[in-house]
This record gives C-alpha cells, sequence and structure tokens, in this order.
C-alpha cells in the first residue's frame, strides 16, 4: 500500500518541472489562500441565495451545520495526527520530488485541506447537487494539486475526503441535540435582517 | 527565513482582509441580484450588480495573488522557492510570482484560524457596505422602479424577504420586533419538537411541557 501511494506521488510529481506555466497554477490552486476562500465564500454565498423564506431557512441550517462540521473536521484531523505521525511524501522519498510548495509540519494523513473542502462540498451538496458536484470537484482539484506538488499522499487525499464527508453526517446529526438554539441563532441573525 | 513572522502576519493579514472583503461583497451580489434582495444591491439593475459583483470577485483574486509585484513582502525576487525558509523582504519577480503567497504559518502566513477569523470579519464589513449603499440605492432610485408593484410588497415581511421591498434601515425595526414578538414561541415549540436529548431539554426539563 506504501509503495503504491509513493509510486502514485513520485509519477505524479514527475510530471512537473516541464510547463512552466501549468505548475505556476498549480501553486496557486494548492496555496492555503484561493481553495479555502472559495470554500468559504459558497457557503457565504448560499446563506444570502435561497428563494423563498423556507427554502432560505433550510439554505442557512444547513450553512450552520456546514460551518460547525469544518470546524470539527480540523479536531478529527488533529486527532489522527496525534494518533498517527505520518511522515510527508517529501520527507520520506525528498530525493525523488520536486517540491512545488513550502514544508508543512504537521502529519501527512489525513489531508486536513481535503477534509474542509469535502465538508463544505457535501453542505452544499445536501441542499443543491449541481453546485454540491461543483465544489466537490473544486475539493479533488485542491487535494490533487497538494499530491503534484507532492506534499500529499494520495491515501491522505482519499481519507481526507472520507473524514470531511462522514463529519458533515455526524454533525447533521448533532444538530438535533442543539435544537432549539441553532434555529433561534437563525431567528435572531433574521432579526438583524441578515437571514 | 530571513524576515520577522510577525511582521509577514501583519502584513498578511491586512491583504487577507481586503481579498474576503472584496470577494465576499462580490459574491454577496451575485447571490442577491439572483433572488431579487434588493435592498442590498449595490446598483439599482439586478443585472449591473450581478456584473459588479462578478467584478469584485476577480479583483480580490487579481490583487490578493499579484500584490507581492507592488508591494514590499517576504517574496524578494531570487528569495522564492517552494520552501518560504529562504525568503527575503522585498517585492516579487514576475516567474517567482506564482509561490510569493506560499508562506508556511509558521513563517508568518494565515493559519486557519485566522483565515477564520478574517474572513468573518471581511463578510461582515461587505454585508454592512451593502446594507449603506443598499439604502442609498433603494431610496433614491427604487421608488420610482417600485411604484407600480407596491401592492405586491409584504409588509409582514422581515429579514432578507423584507428587504426585497425595503432597505435595511427600513426593515431593521420590523425584523427586530418581529424577533422579539416571536422567539418565545420560536423557543417553546422548539424544545416540545427537540430530541428528548436535546442540550436544552436536558437542562430544562422535557421539552418544557410539564410546564
Amino acid at each position: 500500500m506504501n509503495s503504491i501511494d509513493a509510486n502514485i506521488v513520485i509519477w505524479l510529481n514527475a510530471l512537473s518541472g516541464n510547463v512552466k506555466l501549468f505548475d505556476d497554477l498549480i501553486r496557486v490552486v494548492a496555496s492555503d489562500y484561493l481553495m479555502p476562500m472559495v470554500f468559504s465564500l459558497a457557503m457565504f454565498g448560499l446563506w444570502f441565495s435561497g428563494k423563498n423564506p423556507a427554502e432560505r431557512v433550510r439554505y442557512q441550517l444547513t450553512m450552520l451545520v456546514g460551518i460547525s462540521a469544518l470546524s470539527i473536521s480540523n479536531v478529527v484531523v488533529w486527532l489522527f495526527n496525534i494518533t498517527w505521525d505520518r511522515p510527508r511524501p517529501f520527507v520520506e522519498h525528498g530525493d525523488q520530488l520536486n517540491l512545488l510548495f513550502y514544508s508543512p509540519t504537521d502529519p501527512s494523513f489525513p489531508a486536513n485541506p481535503v477534509a474542509v473542502g469535502f465538508a463544505t462540498a457535501t453542505a452544499a451538496w445536501t441542499i443543491n447537487r449541481k453546485f454540491g458536484w461543483w465544489m466537490f470537484a473544486a475539493a479533488a482539484v485542491y487535494g490533487c494539486s497538494r499530491l503534484y506538488a507532492g506534499v500529499f499522499y494520495p491515501s491522505d487525499i482519499i481519507g481526507g475526503a472520507i473524514v470531511g464527508v462522514a463529519v458533515y453526517g455526524f454533525t447533521s446529526y448533532l444538530r438535533r441535540f442543539l435544537e432549539p438554539l441553532i434555529t433561534g441563532f437563525v431567528r435572531l441573525i433574521r432579526g438583524l435582517s441578515a437571514a | 527565513m530571513n524576515t520577522d513572522p510577525d511582521v509577514v502576519w501583519e502584513l498578511f493579514a491586512g491583504h487577507y482582509f481586503m481579498f474576503a472583503f472584496l470577494a465576499s461583497l462580490g459574491v454577496l451580489q451575485v447571490a442577491v441580484s439572483n433572488v431579487g434582495t434588493r435592498g442590498l444591491w449595490l446598483t439599482p439593475h439586478a443585472g449591473m450588480t450581478r456584473w459588479l459583483g462578478i467584478a469584485f470577485v476577480l479583483t480580490g483574486i487579481a490583487v490578493f495573488f499579484l500584490q507581492p509585484l507592488w508591494v514590499d513582502g517576504p517574496w524578494a525576487a531570487g528569495s522564492v522557492e517552494a520552501d518560504s525558509l529562504t525568503r527575503s523582504w522585498g517585492k516579487a519577480s514576475w516567474s517567482e510570482l506564482a509561490g510569493a503567497r506560499n508562506v508556511n504559518d509558521i513563517h508568518g502566513g494565515l493559519d486557519g484560524i485566522k483565515q477564520a477569523m478574517w474572513f468573518s470579519l471581511g463578510a461582515i464589513a461587505a454585508f454592512a457596505v451593502s446594507a449603506v449603499v443598499g439604502t442609498l440605492s433603494v431610496n433614491i432610485f427604487a421608488s420610482a422602479e417600485n411604484s407600480g408593484d407596491g401592492d405586491q410588497t409584504d409588509s409582514e415581511a422581515n429579514g432578507l424577504a423584507g428587504l426585497e421591498s425595503r432597505s435595511y434601515i427600513e426593515n431593521l425595526p420590523g425584523s427586530f420586533a418581529n424577533f422579539r414578538a416571536d422567539i418565545g414561541g420560536v423557543w417553546r415549540s422548539g424544545l416540545v419538537k427537540a430530541d428528548r436529548w436535546s442540550l436544552m431539554n436536558v437542562l430544562f426539563g422535557r421539552g418544557g411541557s410539564s410546564e
């Protein structure tokens, strides 16, 4: 399993260095700022996108669950990290990789940015299938860009995706234990004319 | 790293806030123009508001990622490599621009929590700007445009629904009054409907129905 993982990241990363424009595009997509901003903006936009009061409430409650899932997925990733300190690909195969990104110091498994992306995408998917698939694609591209850059193994990406989706499901379930706090919070925001 | 991480962090925080503000303002304008929330439009016309929103999003992205070309930071030409350990202070070159923003958070980049904080502030600022400009826009332009469909205005509508026909300033008192009037009932019915292991039911008793 480890050798398949390593072979894939080494093969994919070996494609870098040929087309500078593509490498530059990957550097921007893989950055800590672009795709997380896309995920945040998607949730912010959906908050205001309901076409009638009932749809609006459904969107807003789902966005609150999505934001909570995003936070909880960070905690779950941290729990994995303290359990298994998996070295990054560039640590184990540094001589075979052309690193396109800075060297993160946290463990490799599961991929935190992918978990966050998939948690957000699942929230979007539950209220709008078409938009949700686009969000899943964005999260997958984000993961693949980090793979190409040499900072994650494929199994880290898959693990991150599973964590993101599972945490969203768990958080949706958890919501019932926090009612009517969450609905009351949305009503408060509506009282401020922002929901 | 040849630069102080605290100085880098301050620079990144300011740039990221502007990025979040412009992009949030853009997304907000696209969203409210699609659903007709006129009280938050920056212009009197839906189409123009939508295109303005797209322009804001693209401007936010472009400014954030192109800024290293004209602003001094930890991306001096010749020092930008994959790792952020080698950075010197200065302006970036075109050839190294794509990697300029890839700075580890231990070297002054923004971690997830700081990004969440600055994004929230940017989004709130974007909403505030939309509410203020939307109020001016509704008062100056929309009265003539809406004169024919005044009967369709729902005076009971509040929150974002009220903003479809009113400015933020006009909508706020009614929305807040509705919140104060409704919240007690919402809370009680919510407790009744909530799971028996809901935190509130555990703290205050089953559904409040026994009282």
